[in-house]
C-alpha cells in the first residue's frame, strides 16, 4: 500500500486521465457490471422459471415474465459484452492519444538538435513500451478489479438485505477471493517478479553480447563456452517459471475450494429459510444456478493485480520524465540580418562530468566566414555545437547572435541555424513530404528545385514514385550519400544564414564524401559555415581550421597557413591524402 | 473446426518427442474431469431438487456431500493436468532454447544479422516462453474441447434427447458463424495492416527523428501530429475492432442464448409435464458446462495465437539450412609455403539477382600484405566474408587451401588460422583482461600485459579505475573507437597462432588524429602474418605488397601497388578520385 501511495504522489500520468475521461470510464465500469449481472441473472431467472414449471401452474401467465426475462438476459449479456469491449477500447486508445502527446512533449523539451553520435533508439522504445503497458494496466487490471468489486458489493449487499448473517458471510468468503488473495498475489509476485526482471535481464544482456559477437565465437571455436555460458540463466528462469505456475494452479484451486464453501453456504441457508412454503422453494434453484456464473468475474481478478509490478515501473518511470525539466528562458526575436555570433569567454562542464568540456573559449564567427572545427572523438566538439545552438547553457560566459543571448533566440532558431548531421533523420513517409519539413510554406516547384539542386533529380525522376517514392524506415530505402544530399535538399528550403554541419561525411566512402562536400560548399558558399570533421578531405573549402584539444583551441589559421607552418598539420594532412 | 485447428496448431506441433503419450494420459484425466463435472452437476440437482420438494436439511447432506467430492475432483484434476503436462513442456521449451543456442551458433553471424539481432534474442526469450504458455494451453484445452461436450451432450442424450439435439446442431451452427464473421474480420485487418503499422510506428519514427525536427524549428509544432496521427489509428482501429469483435459476440450471443433457449423449452416441458424437475434441472446446470471448452478456447485465442506463431518462427530458425562439410580441411598452420585459391569465384546474396562477387581469381602465398580496394559497395566486405567462411560460394570446389579443394572456408581448421578485425570489433561484456584473451585459453596476466603494451593499450588502462580488470562492452565503460581498435589489435598480438588477419576497414570512421596514432601499433603486427586488409583510405596502401581493385564485384586488377601504378587503370583511375588536392 505504501508503494502505491509512492507510486501516484506525484503522478501525471495515469490519475489525470482517468479524471479527465470520467464520462466513458464510468460507462465502461458501468457496462461491464451489467455484463455480468445479465449473466447471473439469466441463471437466476432460468432456475426460477423451472422450478416454477415443475409445479405445473394452471396458466401459462405464472411463467410469463420468467420466459420473457430469460430471453432478454440471453441477449442482454453478449450485447453488453460487446459495447463494453468496444467503449473500453476506445477509452484506452484516447488515452493512448494523450499518453503520446505527453510523452512527446516531455522529451522533446529536453531533446538536443546536435546527437550524440551512436544513439541508440533504445530509450525511446522502452518509453513507448511503457505507454503499452499502462494501455493493459487499464484493460487487464484497472476495469476487471473495479468491475469486480462492484459485483462483489452487489451481491454482499444483494444478500445481506434477505438475510444479514448470510450477507457476513459472502463478505467474507468472497472477500478472500477478491480482496485477499490479489493482494497476496501482488505481494509474493512483487518478490519474484524483481528477481525475474534481474534474471531475465542477466539473460537478455548475455544473449544480445554473445550474438553480437558471433563472429568472434565462431573463429575462437569456442563452442562448449558459448553454449555453457547460458545454462545457468536458462535454468533459474525455468525455475521461476515453474514456481509460477505452481503457484497460478494452487491459487486458482484455492478459489474454487472457496466458492465451493459459498455455494455450499447458499444451500444450506435456502434449506433453513426456503423451505417454508412453496412458492418460496422456488427460489432455491435461483440462487445456486446464480453462484457460478456471479462469482466468474472474480476468478481472475489475482492475476489482473499481480501483473502491477510490471506496470509500476513503467509508471514510474514516465513519471520521472517529468522531473528535472529545463528551466524556462523568455524569448527573443532576432532582429535584421545576422551580423555576427559571439562567443565569449564560454567554459562549460556536464553536471556528471569530471572535466571543462570547453575551457575559456572566445570567438567571433562573421557572416559568411567559413570555420573547421577539429579534434579527436570525445574532446567536446559536438558539446560546442549544443552550446553554439543553446541546446546547452554555458555555465560561464556568453554566447550572442546580434548582441542577443542565443538561449533567449530558441523560437526563432530555425531561421538563424541550419544543422546537417551524421545521420540526419528521414521521416518514414515521401521524398516529397521529407525535404518538405525543411519549410511547411514551399511549393512543390521549390521542392523540386531543391533536389535538383543536390545533384537528386535525375535518380528520383526515374524511380516510378518519382517525387512521391516512400523513403522507408530511417531512409532505407536511399544510400547513405543520397539520405545526406536530401537532408542538404531539406536545409536549402529552410535558408537559414548559419549553417553547422557536424561530422555529416563519417560514414561515407571518400569518392562520395568529396562529391557531397564540393556540394555543400557550393550551393551554400553565401552562407556562414561552422563544420566539425573527423579528417582533412576537402579542408581547402574553408577559410579557418581549429583544433578543439582539453577545452580550447590548439592550432588555429588557414589551411595554408597551417600546412606550410605546422608540422603536425602537414604530416596530417599527408596522410589523409594517402601520402 | 478444421479451420480453427489450422490456425492455432502447427503440425510439428505432434512430432515433439513424447507428445503422443502426453497426448493419451491427459485424454484420460480429462475423460474424467468431465465424469466429475456430470456427476456434480447430477448431485447439485438432487439437492436443489429435494429442497423444491421442501424436504428437511438432512436430505441433502448425501447429495451435497458427493457434489463436494465431485467439485474438488474436477479442480484437482486441473492441478494434475498441467502438472503432468508441466514437465514435458518444460523440457520440450527448455530444449528448444538450448537448440536454438546451438542453432545460432551454427548459423554464424552472416545469417543473424538478417534476421536482427534483437529478433533472435526476443524469440530465445520472449518467443521461448510464449511457446511455453501455448503448448500449455493448446494441448489441453484442443483435448478439453474434443471430449468433455461429447460426454455431457451423450449424458443429456439419455436423459431428454430433444435438448441434447437441439444442443447438438447449434455447436455446428456457432463455429459457422464464428468462422463466417471471424473471416471477414481477418480480411478487413488484412486490409489495413499496413496503414496500421505505419500508423504504429508512426510514433518512434517521430521520437527517433526529434533532433531533426529540432533542427529544423518544427519539433513543437509536431506534438498536434503526433496527437492527431494518434487519433486517426484510434478511428482505424476501433473500425477494425467492430468487426473483429463481432466473431467473439457470435460466440457469446448463441451460447448464452442456447441456454436461454433451453431454459425456456424445459420451462414449457414441465408445464405440460412432460419431463420432471430433476432431470430438467441437470440439463440446465450442464448447458453452460457443455460451452464452457468452446468459450475457454476462444478466450484464449490471442495468446494461443501469438504461441503457435512463435513456435512456428522458432522451428523456422531450427530447420534453417546450415553450412555442412565443416571439417573437410584437415588440420594445419598457415606457413610461408601455404597457398589460398579462389578459382573463378561467384557468390550470390540470397534473394538477389545481380552476383555480388563475378569470377574472382586469385593465388595467394605465404605471409603477405594484401590491400583490398574499391568504391563502397565494390564487393570489399563480401570478398572478405567469403574468404573468413561467413560466406560461402556459389558453387562448390571453386577455394582451396594448399590444394584442398573445399566447397566454402568454414571450416574449421581454417578459422583457427585467422582472426577478423571489422570497423567496429565487438567487445564483450566482460573485463579488458578477458576481451584480450578472448581467442587464447588460461593466457598469463603477464602475457596480456605484453600485448595490451604492444597494442598502445598502456597508458589508458593505467587510467582505468582496476587496470585490466575494469569492465567494458554494453553497460560498463564506453570505450571509443580506437582503444577499440588496439583491443583487437592486442588480441592478435596475444595470439601467435593465427597467423591470418582480416581487417575489413578498420580505420573508417576514425579521426584522422586517432587513425595516425593507431597505424604506428597496427604495423609490427604485419610483420610474419598474411595480412588482408580492406580499405579505403589511400595512405594504408603504401604498406601493402600486394593490391586487389574490386569494382562492382569484379576483380579488375591485381598486382603490386608499383605495378599498377604503371599500368594507368583502374587503380590510378580509383586513386585521383579519391585524392584530395594540394594545398
Ligand atoms: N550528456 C552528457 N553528459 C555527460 N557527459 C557527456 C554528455 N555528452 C557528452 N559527454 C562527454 O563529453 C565529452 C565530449 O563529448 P562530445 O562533445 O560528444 O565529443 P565529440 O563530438 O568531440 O566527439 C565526452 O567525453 C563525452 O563522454
Ligand atoms: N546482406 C546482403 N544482402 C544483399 N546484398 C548485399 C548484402 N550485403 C551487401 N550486399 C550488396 O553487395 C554489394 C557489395 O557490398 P560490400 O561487399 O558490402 O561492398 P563494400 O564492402 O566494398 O562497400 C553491394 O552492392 C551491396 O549492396
Ligand atoms: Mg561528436
Ligand atoms: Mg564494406
Amino acid at each position: 500500500m505504501k508503494g502505491l501511495r509512492e507510486t501516484f504522489a506525484h503522478d501525471t500520468w495515469v490519475m489525470p486521465y482517468l479524471r479527465k475521461y470520467k464520462g466513458l470510464l464510468i460507462l465502461v465500469l458501468f457496462l461491464g457490471f451489467m455484463t455480468f449481472f445479465s449473466g447471473g441473472a439469466l441463471m437466476f431467472n432460468s432456475g426460477y422459471l423451472i422450478s416454477e414449471a415443475a409445479r405445473q401452474p394452471s396458466s401459462i401467465i405464472y411463467i410469463y415474465v420468467p420466459v420473457v426475462l430469460a430471453r432478454a438476459f440471453g441477449i442482454a449479456r453478449p450485447t453488453f459484452r460487446y459495447i463494453e469491449r468496444l467503449t473500453s477500447h476506445n477509452w484506452v486508445l484516447k488515452i493512448v492519444s494523450d499518453f503520446r502527446k505527453k510523452l512527446y512533449q516531455t522529451v522533446e523539451r529536453k531533446a538536443s538538435a546536435i546527437q550524440r553520435s551512436h544513439q541508440t533508439g533504445d530509450i525511446l522504445s522502452i518509453l513507448a513500451d511503457d505507454i503499452d503497458h499502462i494501455e493493459n494496466l487499464y484493460l487487464r487490471t484497472v476495469f476487471p478489479m473495479v468491475i469486480g468489486w462492484l459485483l462483489y458489493l452487489f451481491i454482499v449487499i444483494g444478500v445481506g438485505s434477505l438475510n444479514w448473517v448470510v450477507g457476513l458471510l459472502m463478505l467474507l468468503l468472497l472477500g478472500i477471493i477478491v480482496i485477499v488473495l490479489p493482494l497476496a498475489s501482488v505481494a509474493t509476485n512483487g518478490v519474484r517478479e524483481y528477481r525475474q526482471h534481474q534474471i531475465q535481464h542477466e539473460f537478455y544482456t548475455n544473449l544480445t553480447d554473445e550474438v553480437l559477437g558471433l563472429g568472434d565465437w565462431l573463429i575462437s571455436g569456442r563452442y562448449d563456452d558459448f553454449i555453457n555460458l547460458q545454462k545457468k540463466p536458462i535454468k533459474q528462469i525455468a525455475q521461476l517459471r515453474k514456481k509460477d505456475h505452481y503457484f497460478q494452479w494452487w491459487r486458482s484451486f484455492f478459489v474454487q475450494f472457496v466458492v465451493l464453501l459459498t455455494t455450499i453456504t447458499l444451500l444450506i441457508w435456502a434449506a433453513n429459510s426456503f423451505t417454508a412454503t412453496k412458492s418460496l422453494a422456488n427460489w432455491v434453484a435461483a440462487f445456486a444456478l446464480a453462484i457460478f456464473p456471479a462469482v466468474s468475474p472474480f476468478l481472475n481478478m489475482s492475476q489482473g493485480l499481480s501483473e502491477w509490478p510490471v506496470y509500476r515501473r513503467s509508471i514510474e518511470r514516465v513519471n520521472q520524465l517529468d522531473r528535472d525539466q529545463p528551466a524556462k528562458v523568455d524569448q527573443n526575436q532576432l532582429e535584421g540580418h545576422f551580423k555576427e555570433l559571439k562567443i565569449a569567454n564560454v567554459t562549460f562542464k556536464y553536471p556528471d562530468g569530471d572535466r571543462n568540456i570547453v575551457n575559456d573559449i572566445s570567438m567571433t564567427i562573421h557572416p559568411g566566414e567559413k570555420v573547421a572545427l577539429l579534434g579527436p572523438s570525445g574532446t567536446g566538439k559536438s558539446t560546442f555545437l549544443k552550446l553554439l545552438v543553446g541546446d546547452l547553457i554555458p555555465n560561464d560566459g556568453q554566447i550572442l547572435a546580434n548582441g542577443k543571448d542565443v538561449s533567449s533566440l530558441q523560437k526563432v532558431r530555425s531561421s538563424l541555424f541550419g544543422i546537417l548531421d551524421q545521420q540526419p533523420y528521414l521521416f518514414d513517409t515521401t521524398v516529397m513530404n521529407n525535404v518538405r519539413l525543411g519549410n511547411t510554406n514551399a511549393t512543390d516547384d521549390e521542392i523540386k528545385d531543391a533536389i535538383a539542386a543536390v545533384g537528386l533529380k535525375d535518380l528520383i525522376e526515374s524511380l516510378p514514385d518519382q517525387y512521391n517514392t516512400e523513403v522507408q524506415e530511417t531512409g532505407k530505402r536511399f544510400s547513405g550519400g543520397e539520405r545526406q544530399r536530401l537532408s542538404l535538399a531539406r536545409i536549402l528550403l529552410q535558408d537559414a544564414p548559419i549553417i553547422i554541419l557536424d561530422e555529416p561525411t563519417v560514414s561515407l566512402d571518400p569518392i562520395t564524401e568529396k562529391k557531397l562536400l564540393d556540394q555543400v560548399f557550393d550551393l551554400l558558399h553565401n552562407k556562414t559555415i561552422i563544420w566539425v570533421t573527423h579528417h582533412l578531405a576537402g579542408i581547402a573549402h574553408v577559410d579557418q581550421v581549429r583544433f578543439l584539444e582539453n577545452g580550447h583551441f590548439d592550432m588555429q589559421g588557414t589551411p595554408q597557413e597551417l600546412y606550410q607552418q605546422e608540422p603536425r598539420f602537414r604530416q596530417l594532412y599527408d596522410l589523409d591524402r594517402g601520402k | 473446426m478444421s479451420r480453427g485447428s489450422e490456425v492455432l496448431i502447427d503440425k510439428r506441433l505432434f512430432n515433439l518427442p513424447g507428445m503422443r503419450r502426453y497426448v493419451i494420459i491427459l485424454g484420460i484425466l480429462v475423460f474424467l474431469q468431465a465424469i466429475a463435472i456430470i456427476v456434480q452437476a447430477r448431485y447439485l440437482s438432487i439437492a436443489i431438487v429435494n429442497l423444491w420438494n421442501l424436504m428437511p436439511i438432512g436430505s441433502i447432506i448425501l447429495p451435497t456431500s458427493i457434489f463436494t467430492v465431485a467439485f474438488l475432483c474436477r479442480h484437482l484434476l486441473t492441478v494434475w493436468q498441467n502438472r503432468v503436462l508441466f514437465p514435458f513442456v518444460e523440457k520440450t521449451s527448455g530444449d528448444m532454447r538450448e537448440s536454438l543456442m546451438a542453432k545460432i551458433f551454427r548459423l554464424g553471424p552472416a545469417e543473424i544479422d538478417k534476421r536482427g539481432t534483437g529478433n533472435i534474442v526476443t524469440m530465445a526469450l520472449e518467443g521461448i516462453d510464449q511457446v511455453q504458455t501455448y503448448l500449455m494451453l493448446v494441448i489441453i484445452k484442443m483435448l478439453d474441447m474434443s471430449i468433455t461436450p461429447w460426454l455431457i451432450l451423450i449424458y443429456i442424450l439419455f436423459i431428454r434427447w430433444e435438448q441434447a439435439l437441439f444442443l447438438f446442431i447449434i455447436f455446428p451452427v456457432i463455429i459457422l458463424f464464428m468462422v463466417i464473421l471471424g473471416l471477414a474480420a481477418q480480411s478487413k485487418a488484412d486490409r489495413q495492416y499496413e496503414g496500421y503499422q505505419h500508423l504504429s510506428n508512426h510514433f518512434v519514427d517521430t521520437l527517433r527523428g526529434l533532433s531533426t525536427l529540432k533542427q529544423l524549428g518544427l519539433s513543437k509544432r509536431y506534438a498536434n501530429n503526433v496527437y492527431s496521427v494518434s487519433e486517426s489509428y484510434r478511428t482505424e482501429t476501433m473500425s477494425t475492432l467492430r468487426i473483429a469483435l463481432t466473431s467473439t459476440f457470435a460466440l457469446d450471443f448463441f451460447t448464452t442464448l442456447s441456454i436461454a433457449v433451453v431454459a425456456v423449452f424445459l420451462g414449457f416441458d414441465l408445464l405440460d409435464g412432460k419431463v420432471m424437475l430433476l432431470p430438467a434441472l441437470t440439463i440446465l446446470v450442464l448447458a453452460p458446462e457443455y460451452f464452457l471448452p468452446i468459450r475457454n478456447f476462444a478466450n484464449d485465442y490471442h495468446a494461443t495465437l501469438n504461441g503457435k506463431n512463435a513456435m512456428s518462427a522458432v522451428l523456422d530458425v531450427l530447420h534453417q539450412p546450415e553450412m555442412k562439410q565443416r571439417d573437410e580441411l584437415p588440420d594445419f598452420k598457415w606457413n610461408q609455403d601455404s597457398m589460398l585459391t579462389l578459382d573463378h569465384v561467384n557468390f550470390t546474396y540470397p534473394e538477389t539477382t545481380q552476383p555480388a562477387l563475378k569470377n574472382i581469381s586469385v593465388t595467394i602465398k605465404g605471409m603477405q600484405k594484401i590491400g583490398i580496394i574499391g568504391a563502397s559497395g565494390s564487393g570489399k566486405s563480401t570478398l572478405i566474408n567469403l574468404i573468413g567462411g561467413f560466406l560461402s560460394p556459389d558453387k562448390p570446389d571453386q577455394v582451396a587451401i594448399d590444394g584442398h579443394k573445399l566447397p566454402h572456408l568454414d571450416q574449421a581448421a581454417w578459422q583457427k588460422n585467422f582472426l577478423y578485425i571489422p570497423q567496429n570489433p565487438y567487445l564483450f561484456h566482460a573485463t579488458l583482461a578477458d576481451n584480450i584473451s578472448f581467442y587464447v585459453d588460461n593466457a598469463s596476466k603477464q602475457s596480456i600485459e605484453d600485448a595490451a603494451q604492444r597494442a598502445g593499450l598502456t597508458e589508458w588502462i593505467k587510467r582505468l579505475p582496476a587496470g585490466l580488470d575494469t569492465m567494458i562492452g554494453e553497460g560498463a565503460r564506453t570505450v571509443s573507437g580506437g582503444q577499440a581498435q588496439r583491443i583487437a589489435l592486442a588480441r592478435a598480438f596475444l595470439d601467435t597462432d593465427r597467423k591470418v588477419l582480416l581487417f575489413d576497414e578498420p580505420t573508417a570512421h576514425l579521426d584522422i588524429e586517432t587513425e595516425a596514432a593507431l597505424k604506428k601499433d597496427i604495423l609490427p603486427v604485419f610483420s610474419d602474418h598474411l595480412v588482408f586488409f580492406a580499405t579505403h583510405r589511400l595512405h594504408w596502401i603504401g604498406e601493402m605488397d600486394y593490391v586487389l581493385v574490386m569494382d562492382h564485384g569484379k576483380l579488375v586488377e591485381q598486382g603490386t601497388p608499383a605495378e599498377l601504378a604503371q599500368k594507368n587503370g583502374d587503380y590510378v583511375k580509383l586513386r585521383s578520385e579519391m585524392e584530395a588536392s594540394d594545398l
